[in-house]
C-alpha cells in the first residue's frame, strides 16, 4: 500500500521524465489539462504509464472525472 | 467563402463542404433517408445532381480546388490513363457529380438497404481474423469512395465498429442510425477538440475487441500540431499523427480500408495491413509516425489514381493558395 505522497511522486516522475515539466510547476492542484495544456495523446500516454507502473487498469469512467493531478492520486490510491 | 482557400490544417473544420456534411447529417438524416424510402433511389439521384450542380456553379474555391487535385492526378501516367481527358470543366462535374452518386449510396446503406449495395471485399479478412479472435484494430479510412462502408465490416462479421466523428452530435447521430438499422453494429464517437474523453472512450473499444475506424486525410482543430508533412500526388501534405500515435500508445494493428464505386450498387473494398501491433520507440515517435503516415499517403495515392473522381475534399489539400 502506497501513501498518496508516494504515489504523487510516481505522478511527478511520470510528468517531469516523459513530459519534460518542470517539477516546481507539479502541485496536487495542477489542472493537467488547463494548466499543462496536455492533450488527449498525452493523456493516454500517461494513463499507460502509470498503469505500467502501478499495474491498474483504470476505466474510462474513472477517467473522466479526472482534472487535476490530486484526481490521478486519488484514483490510484484507491485501486489499492 | 474565404475559408475555402485556408490550408487543411485549421482551415477545414469551418469549410464549407465539411459545414454542408454536418448540417446533413442532422437535421437532413431524416429527411433524406425518409426521401429514399418513400421515392426511392431514382428520385434521390436526380434531388443529389441538382444539389451537386447548385454546388458546383457556385462554390468556386471548390471548383479550383477540384481542377487542382485532378491536374495532379493527370500528371501521373496511371491517373492520366484512368482521366482520360486532360481535366477542365467537364471532368470537375463529374468529379462533383461523383459525390452526388457518393451521397445517394451513402442514404442506401443510412436507410439498412445494404443489401442493394454488392461489395468485393479485398483483405478484408485481415481484419475479421483479429476480432474472430476478440482482438480490437484500428482502420483509417479517407474521404476517398464511401467511409460509410465500414458499416459493413460490421454487417458481416458482427463486429462492433466505432465511427470516429469530428462532431458534438454523436447521441443524436447514433439515436438515428439506431432507429434506422437497428442491427447495425456500427456506433458513433464524437470527437470535440480539447477533450480527452473520446481517446479513453475509444481504448475502451479497442480493449473489447472492437474495430475503431478513423478519417486520417483531414487535420482537425484537436490535432495541434501532432501533424506530419509527407508526399502525396507530388507536392507534401499536412495529415494528422494521432491515429498512428494512438496505435502505438495502445498497442494495436492499423490498418488502412477504402470502399470505392465501381459502379451503381458496387463497390471494391480494399483493405490493407499498414503496421502490425505499432511499436514507435519512445525517443523517435514522431518520426515513427511521419513515416507511418508516408505509406499510408503512398497508398491513398494509388487508390486516388484508380477512382480520381472520389476524392471528396472539395478544398485546397495542398495549401497552394497560402504558397508564395
Amino acid at each position: 500500500m502506497q501513501s498518496k505522497e508516494e504515489i504523487f511522486g510516481w505522478v511527478a516522475d511520470v510528468l517531469t521524465h516523459e513530459f519534460e515539466f518542470s517539477a516546481d510547476d507539479l502541485v496536487l492542484e495542477t489542472r493537467l489539462i488547463d494548466d499543462l495544456d496536455l492533450d488527449s495523446i498525452d493523456a493516454v500516454d500517461m494513463a499507460v504509464r502509470l498503469e505500467e507502473k502501478t499495474g491498474f487498469r483504470f476505466a474510462e469512467e474513472e477517467l473522466r472525472s479526472v482534472k487535476t493531478i490530486q484526481d490521478v492520486v486519488d484514483l490510484i490510491h484507491g485501486h489499492q | 467563402m474565404a475559408t475555402n482557400s485556408r490550408p487543411a490544417g485549421d482551415g477545414d473544420s469551418s469549410n464549407r463542404w465539411t459545414r454542408i456534411t454536418e448540417r446533413g447529417t442532422l437535421l437532413g438524416m431524416r429527411v433524406t433517408v425518409w426521401c429514399y424510402r418513400n421515392f426511392g433511389r431514382r428520385v434521390c439521384l436526380a434531388l443529389a445532381h441538382v444539389v451537386v450542380t447548385y454546388f458546383f456553379l457556385t462554390d468556386g474555391a471548390g471548383r479550383k480546388a477540384s481542377r487542382a487535385y485532378l491536374a495532379r492526378v493527370w500528371r501521373d501516367p496511371r491517373g492520366r490513363r484512368v482521366l482520360g481527358h486532360r481535366p477542365g470543366t467537364w471532368q470537375s462535374f463529374l468529379h462533383y457529380r461523383a459525390f452526388a452518386l457518393a451521397i445517394v449510396d451513402r442514404l442506401a446503406i443510412w436507410s439498412g438497404a445494404l443489401g442493394e449495395i454488392e461489395f468485393d471485399a479485398h483483405g478484408i479478412e485481415l481484419v475479421d481474423r483479429l476480432t474472430a479472435e476478440g482482438h480490437g484494430a484500428l482502420v483509417i479510412g479517407a474521404h476517398l469512395g464511401s467511409f460509410d462502408a465500414m458499416r459493413l465490416l460490421a454487417e458481416r462479421t458482427n463486429t462492433v465498429v466505432n465511427v470516429l466523428m469530428f462532431t458534438a452530435h454523436a447521441q443524436r447521430i447514433n439515436r438515428i442510425f439506431r432507429e434506422l438499422s437497428p442491427d447495425a453494429g456500427a456506433r458513433v464517437i464524437a470527437v470535440e477538440p480539447g477533450s480527452v474523453h473520446s481517446v479513453f472512450e475509444i481504448r475502451a473499444c479497442l480493449a473489447r475487441g472492437e474495430v475503431v475506424a478513423i478519417l486520417g486525410d483531414r487535420v482537425e482543430a484537436g490535432d495541434r500540431g501532432r501533424t506530419s508533412r509527407v508526399p502525396f500526388l507530388g507536392d507534401p501534405v499536412e495529415l494528422p499523427q494521432a491515429p498512428f500515435l494512438l496505435a502505438d500508445l495502445l498497442g494495436y494493428p492499423v490498418f488502412l480500408m477504402l470502399a470505392l464505386r465501381i459502379r451503381t450498387g458496387r463497390y471494391t473494398v480494399h483493405t490493407e495491413k499498414l503496421a502490425d501491433r505499432v511499436r514507435l520507440p519512445q525517443n523517435a515517435r514522431e518520426k515513427g509516425a511521419s513515416e507511418l503516415l508516408t505509406t499510408y499517403a503512398a497508398r491513398l495515392e494509388n487508390y486516388c489514381l484508380e477512382a480520381p473522381y472520389q476524392w471528396f475534399n472539395f478544398f485546397d489539400y495542398w495549401g497552394d493558395a497560402r504558397s508564395p
